[in-house]
């Protein structure tokens, strides 16, 4: 129901190099960019494509890359004795071969055992075999999972050098800005030794550096910026009508129009983290817009919010917690009739009045203030479920986040107009070759192979992973699970162990907060309100006796190094103090213990109110697993269902796709 | 979104900049629908037709080129409020006018999309062919310039002149039939006959001509006198059940506003067609029968009569009277918005979809679609089956590819999409588990009731009654008629005597050997008195005389015939009157026990075997002529044998029976293949009447065969009916 919000920068565009010759092959590539996806098969073919993603996903491909990257290291000896002339010599040759792609497997792994020696020459760092599997797994386009602290950054670096030897751009999407800076930055001698240049595009980038930025061979970036980025040039464009109708307009005369673009085209991604923006962030669509005129729409939606105070819950209008929705019974489009009565203009008609209360009714009830949103400076930011964190960029659409700031007393944004917009979906979709990699794959990789074309590998650890799990909890109300989660809490902190609780919400957060100050226990608080010293309180999560209540903030990307001394107690313990909706994200806060073989423990309390079985609980299934295999199944099922909902979500966001480029091919191509 | 009609659309940034307009030569006309108004646009150069309801002409009417559609469309709102197309409508919208070619904006073309559009229609037509191989169309002509010259000198034929004098003519035709529905009947008899078949179908290829062209010169002088283009470009070959007739597309209709006109262009080819049976009809009262003339002006009355009733006027299929009727009720589209609104009561009611598409909002008209919807599937079935087996009986190999195709167009494609619907369809996500327990629940209900649950199995033969009893009483001796009782009065066995004649000759005969052996016994009396050796050898005489005298006696006594038991005397022929002559062993009548009925029925190969083996069974039976009157009989003995010869002719096919009889015996009393004889007793009635049955009746007997589910037994009679007709 959110989006993203982009502002259209004002005219300081790119000026084009009319005389460079890469003009016209930027347009090109930047054409088959924008050329409109192939739709979805139809009918039995799409019963073929399901069945073969089920099957290919379940494809092992694990032992093949393992051996492959002992291929690697056991080149190590060789290569370490080649002086930095011939390594140069090698890299020059290889660079040829792969600009051509006739690259055998030999050369391959030969490639990789010189990426691996010149990283250790470079930047000090020897990828572990592990890390050279993961390189080689995403080199043929693949997603590996591979778990916390196992050294992201270089594993990417493998394929970046390939890729970027191949001569088209390669970018790297990272989880935020500061990511992508310091990766950019760290990995950068690497690629100097292969003469690969390396830029960055994050949200300060000015525009006229970024058409530089994006002719890098290697591009660090985020998927917001890659994706605005291309909407603006897309824009920049004007209506193109894709390849081949420009080519049938230029032989009739016509030039192709080729604007101030910024990019060259979509050829490889790897992206980071992928499964949040593959998957939890695929269907928000990102929307390019302009400033619109401002009306005084305030009055409107407060007599809405009025309105919506008169009417009586279960008589008038029902909340369905599972879609979140809420709908007018017949009994509330009559009250709603009578009660407007003697009001004018748009309270009229009914169907503009019964869509204004829902909205209404809506933002009351299923928008809850530090649960879906915070207010900072007068304005209403989301807060993203999955990642805990703000997004000022974001909005919900449709008028509901002008509600909901009336509702909160705050005058509402102007409305906007939409320029052109992408979902992350298809917009990743575009690229013609995808990796990737996160902690998190493997329970979403039959969507990845579906959707993406991208076959998951699971990489094992470095070390083994020696995290206890220990059996869910269940308790009988929110009251009774948090008196056990301080029970808990003061047992661990007693032994010295660092203790990091997760929680769902701002509002649960500071809950648990109070109790833990009440129980006399110090603790620090992170999450998208209190998020001023996020990289001190990390650093400090893993010091002996630190208690640290967070959000999701502190699952995917943050890595908790454990203090002195900390080990030999037992590690990190994480605490879930409610299951999230998708089992992955649950992965990512257990993960922060356990990281690169230390030992760390997780446990996590479910309660009947948790949000997780107020939605989905009610489904016979999960009542009945909760009766007869315990809590851990009945979440196991809940969370099936809230993932099949969320999976289809996407799949709407997909059909929409596919529904208006069909019906309205004949305006601009998805603008 | 929880609203019916969001207002906002995600995609209305798409459309908000463009400055579109209607094709300036595309033409609208206002029509009343159900008491709303919606405008049908026609695009004169593939005369196509497009409908949109009042608040979309209402927005397309503002786009001028020059506004764009954003602006148009807060206009819009402003001014019609509530009704007011939504974001979502008006994309939708722009995007099916621009489809249909309606729309011109600054835009280049969409060749893309045009491409994607031809392929799916080409494959859409293509397979239309191949589902539809019974009705394919082949157009053939465009006679549109032809019924430009002509429609002036018979416009007039559908103006009040016309049609009264049509009704006149009507009139005239039907008076001209009064009294002869009996040779009426009698001479279908031969319209099928081999040697009227070319004429009969160059009698049907004329006046269906007649029938089309009087559609094509309807839709043209409406259209013409409202200036609303009625043109007819295409007329061509319609294969109907392999056999190709003409047909015209008048599909200008749409753009007629009066429903009344539309209605009567449906009907002006049955209006045609009538007036030319009319004619027919009058040259067939006064043509002598034999002729040429005769047999052809049947032929046209037979034509229109059959075609009119069975398929033109038939609203159930796609002909004349469908039309007729959609126009009527004010309902377009009807047979797929029929089907669209029972799909939407099966989704709301049964699988609890929130907000499925609603084809109407009318009370009135979601009655008519449902009663049509269930009418024309039931009989859509019932055509298809009925001429699956009238080709399959012609040519089987061409029935049997039809029966594989219909089966997958009609069972296998739409299983295979309401499986696909209710799996991963979008619009059940959230109601899926309730679509699959409703689905499921249905299907195992009906499994159940079909499958399991055993109902009594019923099949039925045809009898004959017959007397329990019956004798042939013929003539013992020459003779006249002297007296005889009249037919049907009961007899008693050796009392009554049924006729009796005289021999004068043997009477004196007899009298004269009387008088002999008198003689003889008077002449033997004084030869014994006079003791001579003669009156030994008179004995031996008067013996001989005796004897010869018992002769005659027995003779004579034969001149008599008696009931040989108790029943009813019935008199072979009427004419038989006292001074006949009679030659010895000549039939004269019957004696029956009538009072005292038996049935015997010839059950064929697949009943007989079938039949429980003991008797006493109970058998419902109806004779042929009362079937409303129901009788109860038991069964006395089933002969298990084989046999050929059939109790009666009557039971044969050329007797008018149901049994194949075998072609090489002329009388039609032996079966073609072996039958079971079952014997039943009928039981008197509740009151102790006698049944009122007749000997000789025809009766069907009704037996029950124990119990088995139903689909088992449809199963047999399946199997028993492709054996029966193809031996397969």
């Amino acid at each position: 129901m959110d989006h993203v919000r982009l502002r259209q920068p004002g005219e300081s565009r790119v000026r084009q190099d009319a005389g460079s010759p890469f003009a016209s092959a930027q347009a090109w590539r930047a054409s088959l960019s924008h050329q409109p996806l192939k739709p979805p098969p139809t009918g039995a073919d799409a019963a073929w494509d399901t069945v073969m993603s089920h099957i290919l996903c379940r494809v092992p491909r694990r032992r093949r890359v393992l051996r492959r990257a002992r291929q690697v290291v056991a080149l190590e000896g060789e290569v370490a004795g080649y002086g930095s002339d011939r390594l140069v010599d090698e890299a020059d040759r290889l660079r040829t071969v792969f600009r051509r792609r006739r690259e055998t497997p030999e050369e391959l792994t030969l490639a990789a055992a010189i990426i691996r020696e010149a990283a250790r020459r470079r930047l000090g760092m020897m990828p572990y075999p592990v890390q050279v599997a993961a390189g080689l797994a995403m080199i043929d386009g693949r997603l590996v999972e591979m778990a916390t602290g196992e050294g992201k950054t270089l594993s990417a670096a493998i394929p970046a050098v390939v890729l970027g030897m191949r001569g088209r751009g390669c970018h790297i999407i990272t989880a935020n800005d500061y990511l992508a800076q310091r990766d950019a930055e760290t990995m950068a001698p690497l690629y100097e030794a292969f003469g690969l240049s390396v830029a960055h595009v994050v949200g300060e980038t000015p525009p006229d550096q970024r058409q530089a930025a994006y002719a890098a061979d290697i591009t660090y970036t985020t998927n917001k910026e890659v994706a605005a980025d291309f909407l603006r040039d897309r824009v920049a464009m004007g209506y193109n009508p894709g390849v081949n109708a420009s080519l049938l307009a230029s032989l009739g005369g016509a030039h192709l129009r080729q604007g101030h673009t910024v990019m060259r085209g979509l050829e490889c991604a790897i992206i980071d983290e992928a499964d949040a923006i593959l998957i939890d962030e695929a269907g928000t669509p990102l929307i390019l817009s302009s400033q619109g005129e401002n009306t005084d729409e305030k009055e409107r939606y407060q007599h809405a919010l009025q309105l919506a105070d008169r009417l009586e819950r279960g008589r008038d209008y029902r909340v369905d917690l599972k879609h979140r929705e809420v709908d007018l019974t017949h009994a509330g489009r009559r009250r709603l009739t009578e009660i407007t009565a003697d009001m004018t203009g748009i309270w009229r008609g009914s169907r503009i009045r019964e869509e204004l209360v829902t909205q209404a009714l809506t933002a009351r009830l299923l928008f809850l203030c530090d649960q879906h949103y915070v207010i900072q400076e007068d304005k209403v930011v989301i807060v993203d479920e999955s990642t805990g964190r703000l997004m000022p960029d974001r909005t919900w659409r449709h008028g509901l986040h002008q509600v909901i700031e009336v509702k909160e007393g705050l005058d509402p944004s102007p409305a906007q107009t939409t320029l052109a917009s992408i979902s992350f979906q298809k917009f990743f979709r575009l690229y013609r070759r995808l990796a990737g990699m996160t902690g998190t794959a493997w329970e979403a990789r039959q969507e990845f192979q579906q959707t993406y074309r991208l076959s998951t590998v699971r990489v094992p650890t470095h070390r083994p992973c020696v995290r206890k799990h220990l059996a869910p909890v269940m308790c009988s109300g929110v009251d009774d699970k948090n008196a056990r989660i301080i029970e808990d809490v003061k047992e661990y902190h007693a032994l010295g162990r660092p203790v990091l609780l997760g929680t769902r919400n701002v509002d649960s957060s500071m809950a648990l907060s109070r109790l833990l100050t009440e129980a006399g226990l110090a603790h620090e608080v992170l999450n998208a309100v209190h998020h001023e010293h996020e990289a001190k309180i990390i650093a400090g999560a893993g010091q002996r006796g630190a208690v640290t209540v967070a959000t999701n903030m502190a699952g995917r990307g943050t890595d908790i190094k454990l203090g002195p001394g900390v080990a030999e107690r037992g590690g990190l313990a994480v605490i879930a103090a409610e299951f999230n909706d998708d089992r992955r994200i649950d992965r990512q806060l257990f993960g922060r213990a356990g990281r690169q073989g230390d030992p760390g423990a997780a446990r996590a309390y479910v309660c009947p109110y948790d949000d997780l079985l107020k939605r989905h609980g009610r489904a016979l299934s999960v009542k009945l697993a909760a009766r007869f295999f315990g809590p851990r199944a009945a979440v196991a099922i809940a969370q099936a269902r809230a993932r099949r909902l969320a999976r289809h979500a996407r799949k709407s966001v997909l059909r929409s796709d596919v529904w208006s480029e069909q019906f309205l091919g004949f305006v601009h191509p998805d603008h | 979104m929880a609203f019916e009609r969001p207002t906002f659309s995600d995609q209305w940034h798409r459309v908000a900049e463009l400055r579109p307009r209607l094709r300036s030569l595309v033409q609208s006309s206002r029509q009343q629908y159900r008491g709303h108004t919606w405008y049908i646009f026609r695009d004169p150069s593939n005369n196509k037709f497009s409908r949109v309801d009042d608040a979309g002409h209402r927005f397309i009417g503002m786009l001028d080129g020059r506004r764009t559609v954003d602006e148009v469309w807060k206009a819009c709102c402003e001014q019609l409020g509530d009704r007011a197309p939504t974001q979502g409508e008006a994309v939708q919208l722009l995007g099916q006018l621009y489809a249909s070619n309606l729309l011109e904006a600054d835009l280049p073309a969409d060749a893309a999309g045009m491409f994607r559009r031809r392929t799916k229609r080409i494959r859409r037509e293509v397979g239309g062919y191949i589902m539809g191989l019974l009705f394919a169309r082949i157009p053939l002509w465009d006679p549109d310039r032809f019924l430009n010259r002509w429609v002036k000198l018979v416009g007039w034929c559908f103006g009040p002149i016309g049609i009264a004098l049509w009704s006149v003519l009507l009139f005239c035709g039907l008076m001209s039939l009064a009294g002869k529905g009996g040779q009426l009947v009698n001479q279908t008899e031969g319209v099928l006959s081999p040697g009227n078949l070319p004429w009969l179908y160059v009698s049907m290829v004329v006046l269906k001509l007649v029938h089309e062209l009087g559609h094509g010169f309807c839709c043209k002088h409406f259209g013409r006198r409202r200036h609303a283009g009625g043109e007819v470009h295409t007329l061509g070959i319609m294969f109907m059940v392999l056999m190709p007739v003409p047909y015209v597309d008048a599909s200008s209709a749409w753009s007629l506003p009066s429903k009344w006109q539309r209605a009567f262009i449906g009907a002006a080819g049955m209006y045609a067609e009538l007036a030319v049976a009319s004619i027919a009809a009058i040259i067939w009262a006064n043509s002598a029968s034999g002729t040429l003339v005769h047999a052809l002006a049947y032929n046209a009355i037979f034509i229109a009569g059959v075609s009119t009733l069975l398929f033109n006027l038939n609203p159930l299929i796609k002909f004349d009277g469908y039309y007729i009727l959609s126009d009527l009720i004010e309902s377009p589209n009807l047979m797929q918005r029929s089907k669209d609104m029972l799909y939407y009561v099966v989704k709301k009611y049964a699988f609890g979809v929130k907000r499925p598409r609603k084809p109407t909002d009318g009370r009135r008209e979601q009655a008519w679609l449902i009663t049509y919807a269930i009418l024309s599937s039931i009989y859509r079935v019932f055509l298809s089956v009925t001429i699956f087996f009238f080709i399959a009986d012609k040519l089987f190999f061409v029935g049997m590819m039809m029966a594989a195709l219909a089966i997958v167009g009609w069972v296998v494609v739409p299983l295979g999409k309401f499986t696909h619907y209710l799996t991963v369809g979008p619009e059940l996500v959230r109601v899926r588990s309730r679509a699959l327990g409703v689905t499921l629940g249905t299907v195992a209900a009906l499994v159940v009731i079909l499958g399991f649950i055993p109902v009594a199995e019923r099949d039925r033969a045809e009898g004959v009654v017959e007397p329990r009893e019956i004798v042939a009483v013929h003539a013992g001796a020459d003779g006249f008629i002297r007296r005889m009782l009249p037919s049907n009065s009961a007899v008693l066995a050796g009392e009554d005597a049924l006729f009796v004649s005289e021999d004068r000759e043997l009477e004196s005969r007899r009298d004269q050997l009387i008088a002999r052996l008198q003689e003889m016994q008077a002449r033997r009396r004084s030869a014994i008195v006079e003791e001579t050796a003669e009156a030994q050898a008179m004995l031996e005489q008067v013996r001989a005389l005796h004897e010869q005298l018992a002769r005659v006696e027995s003779d004579l006594e034969k001149l008599t015939r008696r009931a040989p038991f108790d029943g009813v005397w019935v008199c072979g022929s009427s004419d038989t009157s006292t001074g006949m002559y009679l030659r010895r062993g000549e039939a004269m009548g019957y004696v029956a026990t009538l009072d005292d009925l038996r049935i015997r029925v010839a059950a064929d190969q697949f009943l007989g075997p079938r039949l429980p083996r003991e008797a006493g069974t109970v058998v419902e039976l109806r004779a042929r002529n009362r079937p409303d009157q129901e009788m109860v009989g038991r069964v006395t003995r089933v002969v298990r044998g084989g046999r050929r010869q059939l109790p009666s002719p009557a039971l044969g096919l050329m007797g008018g029976g149901e049994l194949a009889v075998s072609s090489d015996q002329q009388q039609g009393d032996m079966a073609a293949s072996p039958f079971f004889e079952v014997e039943i007793e009928v039981e008197p009635g509740e009151d102790g009447s006698p049944p009122a049955l007749y000997a000789g009746q025809r009766v069907v007997a009704r037996f029950e065969l124990g119990r088995a589910p139903l689909l088992v037994q449809g199963w047999r009679a399946l199997r028993q009916v492709l054996q029966e007709r193809f031996r397969i």
